[in-house]
């Protein structure tokens, strides 16, 4: 046991992720530990307002009745979230380590985990300075077991909803349906949950002999992810024959450049990451029903339009390249002109901010002057920022996994990500100030449109830089993607 | 057919590949061979533009392969995975290269019909490269490298993980191709199939030429005598 911990932690420290992406790391440690305090202090404000709202009733009951939601949404933001500690226990199966121990291993190991400590940053505030100070002993010991109890009750069946779904989307949505439904059903007080629960855990406290019920809870759901990794010891076998897609022949028909383009659709369609990519993208289109509360505020049309004519070309190509890691040496060994790559590159952004446009054509009926914003803002986008995306990401070379999620995977993410955003925002508000200056504000929107004209005028010209500068830079690409992360 | 001009690949401070002057002609089929990490595949990777030299330069039919393509229509590759696109059917696979090479389904087809000896009979399954075994990515990886009527083949390894059957397949494959003049470089570990089928063989000793050899009778010995040096008694 311990040398798989061992295993485990040289496994993270020498992945190339970890020593190399310094500010990211740094970004994520400052995300966790802003958690914390948003806990701590949440925690620290619930003492105060239960005290001034709800004098009438007993503190400790409210506070367990509103700790509902909380795990609530802990169980559901793990699932999203939280990843399992699954370190490939294949190389482990053919050595002399019993099957029982490579089983209980990732299950212990995720009791250390980030969403456990959570919770105590929010309950502790309240267990030490309103249930210690006013209920008996053993009340107060049974309340905090039973509550660390339903902790680990979420820890570990995370495991199995999580293996149980992962391969079934439907059941996904349906999941978050019913819980939507039962959340609704609470808050609009039609069926509450949350007074059963407080219910539940006072009764309990009440009766500590009790917390045998929530800590056989614990090993039930521990037993219960136990079998479910025990059902996935064996690999998955090779899934049998399926009917393929074919589509895009049609695209065979434009040379050289629909050839390539088919092969990008295919990618995406056919492999997790990008395809979730995809659905995350369509979240973006929402984006209209924030911004678009004054239409007088150029500057919030301005990022309605470039949000929406470009959310996927920004989230899908803030990777371009890295996406293709993986048999980037096939591109290059074969007979594929440079120009018609990055063509096929420009018009895939293009066309996707053509598609972002059509599918947000409904925000016309809060006002036409939508369409003419994002009719522009799609015009810059495809003269403009398409070809600035291309540029940047020249200098991608980690090469991603496509068959991962996307949820909190940051592979492949670098500084240059995170600086990417600014040239790309920036520059259209940069416009829109001078213009703000030279008091022609109303003029910022057509002008960008009439800037994106002249960008998609002079695009060959301007293709024919990116080329040159992804033939100087593609060793360095190419020699970074062939390092296995 | 190749010329490697005063190439020096550094990688780091430990290896380096030094190559002063090598030329490969026209219709030579040459077999590279050498232990572990001797530097045939940096070779291979400099004369197919994957990776940049130090030093030096690469140059095809006269023309630096660094700058243009020219040399990319009538040079099959297949080095390893990273050559195969994973996502994709071998069907479609096949289609996209022959595509790219300008030829239609019907030429795809009776290609696959003049090789069927190699390939498994479920190539038109609906199974992603990505789910196939080592050696049927190694076979679809070759049957690519030969679909455009390449004038130049460069293979690494294509002996590795197939059966014997496939073995002798390609082994009478390329000796069919070198009869034709097409130029082949293919690195190998079996010294048995490279002195059986190489006119010429290269050996290769911590990232230098040390051996240029025309084969002959004697070569397979030459050959086993150096690599037994390195048995520990």
């Amino acid at each position: 046991m311990h040398q798989l911990l061992t295993h485990q932690r040289k496994e993270k420290l020498r992945s190339p992720f970890w020593t190399k992406n310094i500010l990211l790391n740094i970004l994520l440690g400052f995300v966790g530990f802003w958690l914390f305090i948003m806990a701590l202090s949440a925690g620290l404000a619930a003492i105060r307002i239960i005290a001034e709202f709800y004098s009438d009733l007993d503190a400790t009951e409210v506070f367990t009745g509103l700790l509902f939601y909380f795990f609530v949404f802990d169980l559901i933001s793990r699932f999203l979230i939280q990843k399992l500690p699954a370190m490939s226990i294949q190389p482990y199966r053919t050595l002399p380590v019993s099957r029982m121990k490579l089983l209980h291993y990732p299950l212990i190991r995720s009791v250390f985990s980030f969403f456990n400590l959570l919770p105590f940053f929010l309950i502790m505030p309240f267990f030490i300075m309103v249930v210690c100070a006013g209920k008996p002993a053993f009340f107060s010991l049974a309340w905090i077991i039973t509550l660390v109890c339903f902790i680990g009750v979420n820890n570990f069946l995370n495991f199995s909803i999580k293996k149980y779904f992962i391969k079934k989307p439907v059941l996904i949505l349906l999941l978050f349906f019913i819980t939507g439904t039962l959340l609704f059903l609470d808050l609009q007080e039609i069926f509450q949950f949350s007074p059963w629960f407080a219910k539940f855990t006072m009764y309990i406290a009440g009766n500590p002999p009790l917390v045998i019920l929530p800590v056989s809870m614990v090993i039930l759901a521990y037993r219960l992810a136990y079998s479910t990794m025990k059902k996935n010891y064996y690999p998955e076998e090779a899934p049998g024959s399926r009917t393929i897609t074919g589509g895009f022949s049609f695209l065979s028909r434009y040379g050289e450049t629909g050839e390539l383009l088919g092969i990008e659709l295919k990618m995406i369609l056919r492999n997790k990451r990008p395809r979730s990519v995809m659905i995350f993208s369509l979240i973006f289109l929402g984006y209209g029903l924030l911004l678009y509360d004054d239409l007088d505020n150029i500057i919030k049309l301005l990022m309605g339009g470039f949000l929406l004519t470009f959310a996927f070309a920004l989230n899908y190509g803030q990777f371009l390249f890295s996406w293709e890691g993986t048999y980037f040496d096939s591109y290059l060994a074969n007979k594929i002109s440079a120009y018609h790559y990055i063509r096929s590159k420009y018009l895939f952004f293009a066309a996707a901010g053509i598609i972002g446009f059509l599918l947000t054509l409904p925000y016309i009926l809060i006002s036409p002057k939508i369409f003419f914003v994002n009719l522009s803002m799609l015009l810059y986008n495809a003269g403009v920022s398409s070809i600035l995306l291309l540029f940047l990401c020249t200098n991608n070379s980690t090469s991603i996994d496509l068959g991962k999620s996307q949820f909190m995977n940051y592979q492949g993410t670098g500084a240059i990500q995170f600086l990417m955003i600014i040239p790309l925002i920036g520059i259209p508000i940069g416009i829109h100030i001078i213009f703000l200056i030279l008091g022609i504000r109303h003029y910022t929107i057509p002008g960008l449109g009439i800037l994106g004209l002249i960008g998609i005028i002079f695009s060959r010209y301007l293709l024919q830089m990116v080329v040159n500068l992804f033939l100087s830079r593609k060793y360095t690409m190419a020699s970074g993607f062939r390092k296995i992360n | 057919m190749i010329e490697f001009n005063n190439i020096k690949k550094v990688y780091g401070a430990k290896f380096s590949l030094s190559i002063p002057d090598l030329v490969i002609s026209e219709k030579e089929l040459v077999g590279l061979v050498g232990n572990n990490g001797a530097g045939k595949t940096t070779l291979l990777s400099l004369g197919l533009d994957l990776i940049q030299p130090t030093t030096g330069s690469v140059s095809s039919r006269g023309i630096m392969v660094s700058d243009g393509d020219d040399w990319k229509s009538y040079t099959g590759s297949y080095l390893n995975e990273s050559f195969l696109i994973p996502f994709l059917t071998p069907m479609e696979f096949l289609g996209f290269i022959g595509r790219l090479h300008g030829k239609n389904r019907s030429d795809i087809m009776e290609f696959l019909d003049q090789n069927s000896g190699f390939y498994m009979e479920n190539i038109g399954s609906t199974k992603y490269i990505r789910e196939l075994s080592a050696g049927n990515k190694n076979k679809i990886g070759i049957l690519a490298a030969l679909l455009p009527d390449p004038r130049i083949v460069i293979l690494d390894e294509p002996f590795s993980n197939l059966d014997p059957g496939s073995r002798s397949w390609l082994k009478a494959k390329l000796m069919k191709l070198h009869r034709e003049g097409v130029t082949i470089i293919i690195s190998s570990h079996d010294l048995n199939h490279v002195t059986e089928i190489c006119s010429r063989i290269l050996l290769l000793d911590n990232g230098n030429i040390i051996k240029d050899i025309k084969t002959n009778e004697e070569t397979l010995q030459e050959l086993e005598n150096y690599f037994n040096v390195m048995i520990p008694s």
